[in-house]
């Protein structure tokens, strides 16, 4: 069997979960309070393939030209995964920035398998990535503005580098800022990543969205982004990629001090 | 430290054989069938050494030479062993000019095969990628 009919079986993609928290209270994000705001899906390949690793996965799908199939297939995993979770967050769902050019079915599939799994569209998040050129605004926005009419709420990821800049954010206006982890890591001793942060904090802000930090693995630096002021926070230091059983069985899905 | 290596070839039986032999040598050793499994493999993983054949599982049809290519240019430190049963003096001087390390013609007894990664692995452990670049330049 070739690892493209791998990735169709049923089995082929799992999900696991990575929390997006809330900090409330405690300047410095040690002692405030941890509020599940959303689980960001993370699908992995076949087991015990060369593509179980999400990295070598997408690698893989995007040499392939594959992305909207498979996109389509993480998200069926992924709402079919979280809709055993009784006290689901927002649900946070990668796609690629070709698959809103490419697939004109992605809302409506999106909306079908939602309503099939219970799970309520504005509870939804899209999670624009690898917005690589060239891309063709058009489709794009087509894509966007469908699945805006679901209620659905756009994140851009990797606010920062590559692609993620200031034109894509004023065409996509995204609800979620997501700053990539290259300014996040080191930000405790670093004022010119501390000036970053602040500077798409408060972008964020001025659309009438909100920032969140990722990659936060080091204590100081969760403490200087949250004393920046940005709340929605992610990283290995608050919680590892899960299963949706680890995390109700470990308690991630309740509020934490 | 351990060697990790790809070994690339659209036969499983190959691929097979050659993890058996080179596992029991302190390897770590991943194999692929298509280029572009291949390509995503190389560039999360860092390897020391590739072995490929040049006809391989993929959409291009010149998949060999490509993936040369491919890891000459994102992969500067592998040392690449191309193992194939469709070599020709042409296609040996174009894969050495892309900067192949060795050339071999299928069938290649194991334990010659082991003789030259030991060579290329422990130069490449040695070098740095800047070094492997002028070599293969």
């Amino acid at each position: 069997m070739s690892l493209w009919d791998r990735i169709l079986e049923p089995d082929g993609l799992t999900t696991v979960f990575q929390p997006i928290f809330r900090v409330t209270g405690g300047a410095g994000g040690i002692g405030g309070e941890r509020i599940p705001f959303a689980l960001e899906a993370l699908t992995r390949g076949p087991s015990g393939t060369n593509i179980e690793r999400s990295d070598v996965l997408f690698e893989y799908v995007r040499r392939k030209r594959r992305e909207s199939e498979v996109d389509l297939l993480s998200i069926a995993a992924a709402l079919r995964e979280a809709a055993t979770l009784p006290e689901l967050p927002a649900l946070s769902l990668n796609v690629h920035a070709a698959t809103l050019e490419r697939e004109p079915r992605l809302a409506s599939r999106l909306a079908e398998l939602a309503a099939a799994h219970g799970i309520p569209l504005d509870r939804i998040i899209i999670e624009i990535v690898e917005h690589a050129p060239p891309w063709s605004g058009p489709q794009l926005l087509t894509g966007l503005g469908e699945l805006r009419d679901l209620g659905v709420r756009i994140a851009l990821d990797d606010v920062g580098l590559g692609q993620s800049n200031f034109r894509m954010i004023l065409d996509c206006r995204p609800d979620l800022l997501k700053i990539d982890r290259h300014f996040v890591a080191g930000a405790h001793a670093d004022p010119h990543r501390r000036a970053v942060l602040e500077s798409v904090a408060d972008l964020a802000v001025r659309l009438g969205g909100e920032a969140v930090a990722e990659g936060i693995e080091d204590e100081r630096d969760f403490a200087a982004v949250t004393e920046i002021g940005i709340a929605l926070v992610q990283g290995y230091l608050l919680c590892y990629p899960r299963s949706s059983r680890s995390l109700r069985e470990r308690g991630f899905l309740q509020p934490a001090a | 430290m351990k060697a990790r290596m790809l070994v690339v070839d659209d036969e499983e039986s190959i691929l097979l054989a050659i993890r058996e032999y080179f596992v029991p040598l302190r390897y770590e050793v991943d194999c692929a069938q298509e280029l572009e499994e291949a390509e995503a493999l190389l560039s999360h993983i860092r390897y020391g050494l590739l072995i490929a054949d040049l006809r391989l599982t993929g959409i291009h049809g010149n998949e060999g030479l490509e993936l040369i290519r491919f890891v000459r240019e994102r992969s500067p430190w592998t040392r690449i062993v191309v193992l194939t049963g469709y070599g020709s003096p042409e296609m040996e001087s174009e894969a050495i000019e892309r900067g192949v390390d060795a050339f071999l013609q299928k069938p290649v007894p194991l334990a010659a095969l082991a003789d030259i990664a030991a060579t290329l692995t422990h130069q490449s452990l040695s070098q740095t990628p800047s070094q492997a670049v002028r070599r293969t330049a």
